[in-house]
């Protein structure tokens, strides 16, 4: 069960992980506007090349990254799915009732298929390679520009960052309590859907009530500790850009700008083929 | 032979970053009727090796046949496996779920295929084992309950479905003293009249010298010791290991370094016994 826990931190100290956490979110939204720029083939597979060399230089295992991939495949499929069946512009290939199977729909959701897959991938490697306490403060200091709205951007960044820091601490929990479960008999990969989701009650049920024991306890923590008794905190490792960020911001724009220049369709000679 | 360990190995997260050897090369055998403690340092491995024997983690390197069931198989009969073998976590209590008492109990029978008169029959009887009344207890969440009463009924859970084997981690942790000493002797009952072997996981080792009759000693995954109380408390070296003596032992250990010899004393009880004796008064037993 603990090997479920995709998009975990996972430490081989590459060049990524090295980079500042602010340059790794501002990569990955640039990322994911690019891939909503992609039009046709090239661009996804420029999208594709800059992504499988960002896993590469990660030096994070494939496997990892696949799982990562396997936790949204259900939702992928129903995409594609639903695309092809119901996409209704395009040569027909297969009609039947409300059914329209069209090239143009085939088409379609293998870019949403690829859309979805690479966004999933590119926001994953953010988490694989940032510890959590960096990227809540790489958050917390992009956002720092909502306070003028009275954005209450501290308490937001150490919500996430407690949110993130229980993700192990209840898979942990998840996979104590199944075992106490199974040990009683419990069977939980076994019968149909609603079987199945009822055999989870005995693993929910503890599960909440846990997490509410600990909640209220880290609340007490927090207050026992004088939690923002004082308003101005300091940061005990306060980050900083190197030149790796300057070469990923470099990097970055020329991948951004590869994209819009195929999306506008300025290397002329793919016009022809396209 | 009701368990038999051979060569188990166990490695967690293999080939990542975090891969961790927690089991190394152990080897042994239980038979019906025993009484067997395991000790070790925390990270030793303890937890890894009693979830090995249900089946809780799957068998990657050795062989492990327990209740005749061998877990090497292809398709082990895991059901029959766990029905053979109560199984009681740390802080059991903290996996209570059901609304009620009665339910919570009655889980695991239902699970086994147990009838629901059978199941109701089952949990009478576990319940009132554990020393609660059922009439008064059943209908109450066990959410309600104090902390001793809620692992009274994890252990009912336990209990209900009559398993052979009983494997407890930690019974006793984070009891009071006088809940610790009401939960040993409910193990000590059940171990006379109830279940035939137990396995007990504790970090106490007065329990320990007072309960088993055996002692597996895990160090860094790898099975040190597997002897008796007596022999491994006065023949080898337990504090380097990062475990304490049984107080009695301590007594007499320092007794000896001083120049007295006593026998070899495993609880307080013999203790009092072995210096009444050494001062030549008389015992009232
Ligand atoms: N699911 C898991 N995934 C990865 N590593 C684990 C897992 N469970 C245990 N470990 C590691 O394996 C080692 C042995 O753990 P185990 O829980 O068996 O120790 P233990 O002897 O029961 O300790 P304690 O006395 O603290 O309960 C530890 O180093 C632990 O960190
Ligand atoms: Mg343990």
């Amino acid at each position: 069960m603990r090997d479920v826990a995709f998009g975990q931190y996972y430490p081989s100290g590459s060049f990524i992980h090295k980079l500042d956490p602010r340059t790794k979110l501002i990569a990955s939204v640039v990322y994911i506007v690019a891939i909503f720029l992609c039009t046709n083939y090239y661009s996804y597979l420029a999208c594709f090349v800059f992504l499988a060399t960002m896993v590469l230089v990660s030096r994070i295992t494939i496997k990892s990254v696949l799982k990562t991939v396997k936790g949204v495949l259900f939702i992928v499929l129903i995409t594609v799915i639903i695309n092809v069946l119901f996409y209704s512009d395009g040569n027909l290939l297969f009609g039947w009732w409300i059914v329209r199977i069209t090239d143009a729909g085939l088409i379609f959701a293998s870019k949403m298929a690829m859309r979805l897959i690479f966004l999933v991938i590119a926001t994953s490697l953010v988490t694989l390679t940032t510890t959590p306490m960096n990227l809540t403060d790489g958050l917390e200091n992009l956002m720092t520009p909502l306070k003028y709205i009275k954005f209450p951007v501290h308490d937001v960044a150490i919500i996430m960052s407690i949110a993130l820091r229980f993700i192990p601490s209840f898979i942990e929990e998840i996979d104590k309590i199944m075992m106490a479960q199974k040990a009683r008999g419990a069977a939980f990969d076994n019968g149909g859907l609603i079987k199945r989701a009822k055999a989870l009650l005995p693993v929910l049920i503890p599960l909440f009530v846990s997490a509410f024991r600990r909640a209220d306890e880290l609340a007490m923590a927090l207050d026992a500790r004088c939690y923002n008794a004082t308003d101005k905190r300091t940061k005990m490792k306060k980050l900083t850009l190197t030149w790796r960020d300057a070469v990923a911001a470099i990097v970055t724009a020329v991948f951004l700008t590869a994209v819009i220049l195929l999306r506008l369709g300025l290397f002329g000679l793919l016009n022809g083929v396209l | 032979m009701q368990i038999v360990v051979d060569h188990l190995s166990c490695v967690y997260s293999e080939k990542t970053p975090f891969e961790k050897r927690a089991l190394d090369d152990v080897s042994f055998c239980i038979e019906a009727g025993q009484s067997v403690g395991i000790v070790g340092c925390t990270g030793s491995g303890k937890s890894t090796l009693i979830q090995h024997l249900n089946g809780l983690i799957k068998l990657k390197s050795g062989k492990v046949t327990v209740l005749d069931i061998d877990l090497s198989a292809k398709k082990p009969d895991y059901k029959a496996l766990r029905r053979g073998i109560g199984m009681l976590f740390q802080y059991p209590e903290y996996q209570l779920f059901a609304d009620t008492v009665a339910a919570d109990v009655k889980f695991g029978p239902q699970n086994f295929g147990m009838s629901k008169e059978e199941a109701e029959e089952a949990a009478r009887e576990a319940i009132t084992l554990v020393g609660l009344d059922y009439d008064v207890i059943k209908e109450r969440s066990p959410l309600d309950l104090s902390g001793g009463q809620k692992r009274r009924v994890a252990i009912a859970g336990v209990l209900a479905y009559r398993p052979k084997i009983l494997i407890l981690d930690e019974p006793t942790a984070g009891l009071d003293p006088a809940g610790k000493r009401e939960m040993l002797t409910l193990i000590d009952s059940l171990k006379q009249s109830f279940v035939e072997t137990v396995i007990t996981v504790s970090h106490n080792m007065d329990e320990i010298a007072e309960f088993c009759q055996r002692v597996l000693v895990l160090g860094g995954g790898k099975l040190l010791y597997d002897t008796t109380p007596e022999e491994l408390f006065y023949h080898h070296d337990v504090e380097s290991l990062g475990l304490s003596l049984p107080h009695a032992v301590r007594v007499v250990k320092t007794l000896e370094s001083r120049g007295f010899s006593i026998p070899h004393a495993l609880t307080e009880k013999d203790l009092t016994q072995a210096l009444l004796t050494h001062l030549g008064g008389k015992a009232h037993a």
